[in-house]
Order: C-alpha cells, then structure tokens, then sequence
C-alpha cells in the first residue's frame, strides 16, 4: 500500500485512512471467505474422492489381485503379479475388443463429425422450418442408451425389420440380410446406432459455433470472390477449430466409453464379434466373476481414455485459469 | 432464372434435406411406438408394417400388468414398480447433483481458492472415466460397506454422470454473475451462506433447472449401475425391466417395445417443456464450461 509516499493532496488523505482502517476487518472477511469456500467445497471434494478417486485407485488393486467369487466379500485378494494382464495379453477375445473398440471409435468419430457437420451447415442457412428441425435433432441424444439399443435390435432384425424392408424396397437387397447373425455384418449394426446418436450432439455444438463466427467475416469472404468450398476450408473452419477439436475429443470419450448401447443391440455377439472392451470387462467381471482380469481390462480402456485428458485440460485452460471471484 | 427464383429453389433444397435429415434421425423413434401397438403375432410376422396393422394396447397392460402376452406367464415381474423405482433414482440424482454441485460451482467461481485449478481439472478428467471402471470397483466397495441393491448405492453411483457436468455447467454460468451482486450482499451484512442461497442459488435459478433436468435424466436413463448394482433383490428400474425382457434366447418384442417407449416419456416430457434448458444444457457442458 501506498501509505509512506502519500501525497500531501486534502483529497488523497481520507483513502490511505479507509484502507489502513479497513486492512484488520478485510483479513477477517478474506479469512471467512476462505473458510466458506472450502465448506461450499467439501461435499463435491467427498464425493469425488469417494466416486472417482477410490474405484481408480482400487481398480489398479484389483487388477494386481486373484480374484474369485469367494473374494468378493473381502476388500482384498490374494497378491497376483501380472497374472491378470498376461491373461488380458493372451486372451484372444480380450484382444478383438480392443481392436473392436478402436474400429468402431474410429468409424464412429468420422461418420458423425461428417453428418454433424454436415447439419450443422445445413441448419445455418435461412430456409423456412430451420427452427423446428433443429430443436428435434436433440432427440436421439436424450433416449436412455439401452432404448436405442433395443429400437436397433429390432430395426436390424432379419425378418420384420425395417433396415431389411427398406432395402429390399428400393431393390439394393433381393433376400434379409442376416446383420445380426452374421459376424462380419454386426460390427455395421453398433456402428450405424452409435453414429445416430452422436450426431445430434455435434451437429449442436457445430451449429453453435458456426453462429458464433462473424457475419463480417463471412461477408468479406465473399466480397473478395471466395467459393463457397473456399469460404468453409479457410475462413470457417480455422475460426470454429477450437469447438471442432473439444466435440472431437468429447465424441472420443463418449465412443470409448460406450456399454448400453452394445448390450441392448447385439449383446458383444455373434460370436464376440462385437464385444468391445467394455462389454467384455463386464462379462469378466460379473459374468465369469474373475474381477482381477476385468480390472486388468478395464485399465487398458482407462488408459486409452486418459489420452484425452492432456488434450482436454489444455483445450479448457481459459476457464480452468478462471476466476472472477470478489474476494481478495 | 431470377436471382429471387434461384434463391427460393434453394430454400425449397434446403428444406427438403433438412425434411430428410429429420426422418432418418426421428424414424427409430417412430418404429418403437409402431412397434409398441403391434400384436405379437404382427411382431413375429415377419414384416415390418409402416403405419400400425391392427393396433392394439396388449403390450402396455402385459407391460403395465405383469403377464407376459408371449408366453402367458409372468417375465420380470410388472414395470409399474419398475416405473416408480427409475422415477426416485432419477429424482435422487437430480438432488445429490444439486446439493453437491451447485455450493461447489460457486465456491469455484466467486472464491480465489488455490484448490479451484486442482478440483476443476479433476472434474474435467473425472468426466473422462468411463463407466465400466467405475462399477466393477464400486460393486466390490458397496458389497463391502452394504449399499449393494440400495436405492442410496444406485443414486451414489449415477451421480457419476451427473455432478462433474452440473459443477462445470453451474460454474460457467456462475461467471455469469456480476460480482457487485454479491458483494452488495456482503455490505449490507448478509453471511456467506446467506449470500449463497438467498441472493446467488435465486438468481441462478435456468441452470439449476437445466442441471436438474440432465441428472433426473441420467438417473432415469442409467443401465450399467443398475445392471451391476442391483441383482435380484427386487429393486429394479425401467431399464433393467426392458433388459430382462430381451430374455437369453427369446425375445417378448411387444413388452419391449412398451416398456422402451415407457422410458421416453420423461425424455419426451422434457424436450416439450424445458427444450429451452435442454438445448443450453447440451452446449454450455462441453464448450463454455
């Protein structure tokens, strides 16, 4: 503070006096903050320690552990080394569903961003409706995952379902084609439902960012004779690339994540050739009740959704930084 | 053609894709709700009708009344319990969320605290942590404390989905805020606490709804804690109900298709009347928070 070299000026006087009369009571008022906001903290900070924290931590226990059905009840098990991932390493479904999980994220990351994107353009041009649609592309994010799963199931039955009917009517088919009994066929059958759901998601915030970009940008643009491919390849798309690479990254944890979806259309078969890594951890887990090799998997898909973690703090570090708070 | 008549050609183009769109990505709901009125013998016919072929109401009192249209004997018991069961875990996710989430979010938002990076990235990663992980651990520490097929262990667990995107959510909308409101509070003697919730949780009152609104439905929509939670101890939401219906061999189509259009109906509900929290819900979580 700046008591010492205050000037001798009559209005300067009365400030230096308010703040060194202030100094004791704002300690106290800071230290009060303080403790408030550590008390407004504490349920978020227990529950997180409780539901995240613990189950990490006890996961990696878990997966160095030999597990049984007769362990379940104890917290603890028998020490086991690398058992459960050398089993993970050489088991061969555990392998196909990592490369299962990998394919469909991968399929299933481009096809929405695609489509998403594809709407999201759609949508942010003047055309009579546009409101109404937009508000409907919502639906298929909001139905319970295990819903959809079942509508598929029932849309990609061989006989009496409408994917067949449809194309046997427009003639690309002449006979069902068995999409759920067919192994090479299933994987087709995730991919397709899961694609359908992410798209309203990105659609949504592709949308809200393309409103977010300009209107003089755009025109300018246009002013300098740019083309409609040119005005999207160099002026939109590096404007919304923040927003592109967060929905990409949040569409990746949301794929790699995905269970409900997988049980209710397919259930991992026919014949595992569906089974992801999530699907066949809870098979291990609670089917087989061998908990450590589930562990053991269930760590791999951790590990391969942390990768976003980096990516994700760095994209959100102006809002982690933040804080616009009144105390000092 | 005319410019004018160039452009409306192409708004005409532009409606009818978005027309296209919107069938592709609302028909699998529409085939539920055909398929919920079908008869089992339709069901089982062997084609899929566009318009529903004699409809009937069977699948909903089979449903609704706990006998089996397919095979004439009681599944899975009624989903009316099943029905009242998604509505409490939805509705006690929704408060935990509240109750943990919205203290939190202003603490991170209007106190300088040096823990708010720390809590925050942890949010930010915790949201990352699949499912999967989190139920294998949490069924063995619930067995271990006793909250294994509890509504308490259910609402604990799907509270995973809900709280780190209500903090974040809640706490980009707290930025929102001015400052000179709290502070005025502060003056004229109000405590913290006070503060809080008389003068900050009112003012705040859109994206309490909209945070409210997604916990209620992830705790209605959740399968995986329920389906690793809760074995046969007679607690059992709508989405258990549908799942013990696909049966391991068999399949009751017609209390399928009921009881999945059942679990739309909050969603349906919602979309009507708090589209507008819904659509601010969905953006502000991932971008602004």
């Amino acid at each position: 503070m700046t008591t010492e070299t205050a000037s001798p000026t009559s209005e300067t006087e009365p400030i230096v006096r308010t703040v060194d009369a202030g100094r004791p009571r704002r300690m106290s008022s800071w230290r009060r903050q303080q403790l408030a906001g550590w008390l407004f903290l504490a349920p978020a900070i227990a529950y997180v320690l409780f539901a995240f924290a613990l189950p990490i931590v006890y996961n990696v226990m878990l997966s160095f552990e030999h597990t049984s059905p007769a362990t379940i009840s104890d917290f603890t098990a028998p020490w086991a080394g690398l058992a459960n991932y050398r089993f993970i390493y050489h088991d061969p479904t555990s392998r196909e569903a990592i490369v299962h999980t990998l394919v469909f994220t991968v399929g299933s990351l481009a096809a929405q961003f695609l489509i998403g994107f594809s709407l999201a353009l759609l949508f942010s041009l003047r055309f009579p409706g546009r409101t109404v649609g937009r508000s409907l592309v919502i639906v298929p994010w909001l139905l319970p995952l295990i819903v959809t799963g079942v509508i598929f199931r029932f849309m990609f039955q061989a006989e009496g379902g409408a994917i067949n009917q449809v194309l046997i009517d427009v003639g690309i088919i002449h006979h069902p084609t068995q999409w759920l009994n067919d192994p090479s066929l299933a994987m087709w059958t995730i991919l397709v439902a899961n694609i359908w759901l992410g798209v309203p998601f990105f659609t949504l915030l592709l949308y809200s960012a393309l409103q977010d970009v300009p209107a003089e940008v755009r025109e300018a643009a246009i002013i300098d004779g740019a083309s409609p491919w040119q005005r999207l390849r160099l002026v939109i798309v590096p404007i919304i690339l923040p927003v592109i690479e967060v929905t990409l990254l949040l569409g990746f944890v949301f794929t790699v994540k995905v269970f409900d979806l997988v049980i209710g259309l397919t259930g991992g078969g026919p014949a595992n050739a569906t089974q992801l890594i999530t699907t066949w951890s809870y098979n291990l887990s609670f089917q087989v009740f061998s908990f450590g090799e589930g562990a053991a998997l269930n760590n791999v898909l951790l590990v391969m959704a942390l990768v976003a973690a980096p990516l994700y703090l760095w994209l959100s570090r102006d809002s982690l930084r933040r804080s616009s708070g009144g105390a000092r | 053609m005319s410019r004018l008549e160039r452009s409306r050609a192409l708004r005409l183009l532009c409606t009818l894709a978005a027309i296209a769109a919107l069938i592709v990505i609302l028909f699998p709901v529409y085939a539920i709700v055909v398929g919920s009125f079908e008869s089992t013998e339709t069901l089982f016919s062997g084609t899929f009708y566009w318009l529903p072929h004699a409809a009937t109401l069977d699948n909903y009192r089979t449903v609704l009344g706990g006998a089996s249209a397919a095979t004439q004997e009681t599944v899975s018991g009624s989903q009316t319990g099943n029905i009242l069961t998604s509505l409490l875990v939805g509705l006690g996710t929704a408060v935990l969320a509240l109750v943990v989430a919205v203290p939190a979010a202003y603490a991170l938002s209007k106190y300088r605290m040096r823990v708010t990076v720390v809590v925050v990235s942890s949010l930010l990663v915790a949201q990352i942590v699949p499912s999967i992980v989190l139920a294998t651990s949490l069924f063995i520490v619930f067995h271990w404390v006793h909250l294994v097929n509890s509504y308490l262990g259910l609402i604990l667990a799907d509270g995973t989905y809900a709280i780190p995107f209500a903090i974040l959510v809640l706490r980009a909308f707290f930025f929102s805020l001015p400052n000179e409101l709290i502070d005025a509070a502060r003056v004229d003697g109000a405590s913290e606490w006070k503060t809080f919730y008389l003068v900050v949780v009112p003012l705040a009152r859109s994206a309490v709804i909209t945070v409210a609104v997604f916990a209620f439905l992830a705790g209605w929509g959740d399968f995986i804690f329920a389906l690793t939670m809760l074995n046969g101890s007679g607690i059992q939401p709508v989405t258990l109900g549908i799942y013990n219906y696909l049966g391991n061999y068999s399949t009751d189509w017609g209390a399928v298709m009921a009881s999945g259009v059942i679990a739309l109906v909050p969603a349906g509900i919602l979309l009507v009347v708090a589209q507008r929290y819904i659509a601010s819900g969905l953006t502000a979580g991932s971008v602004k928070g």
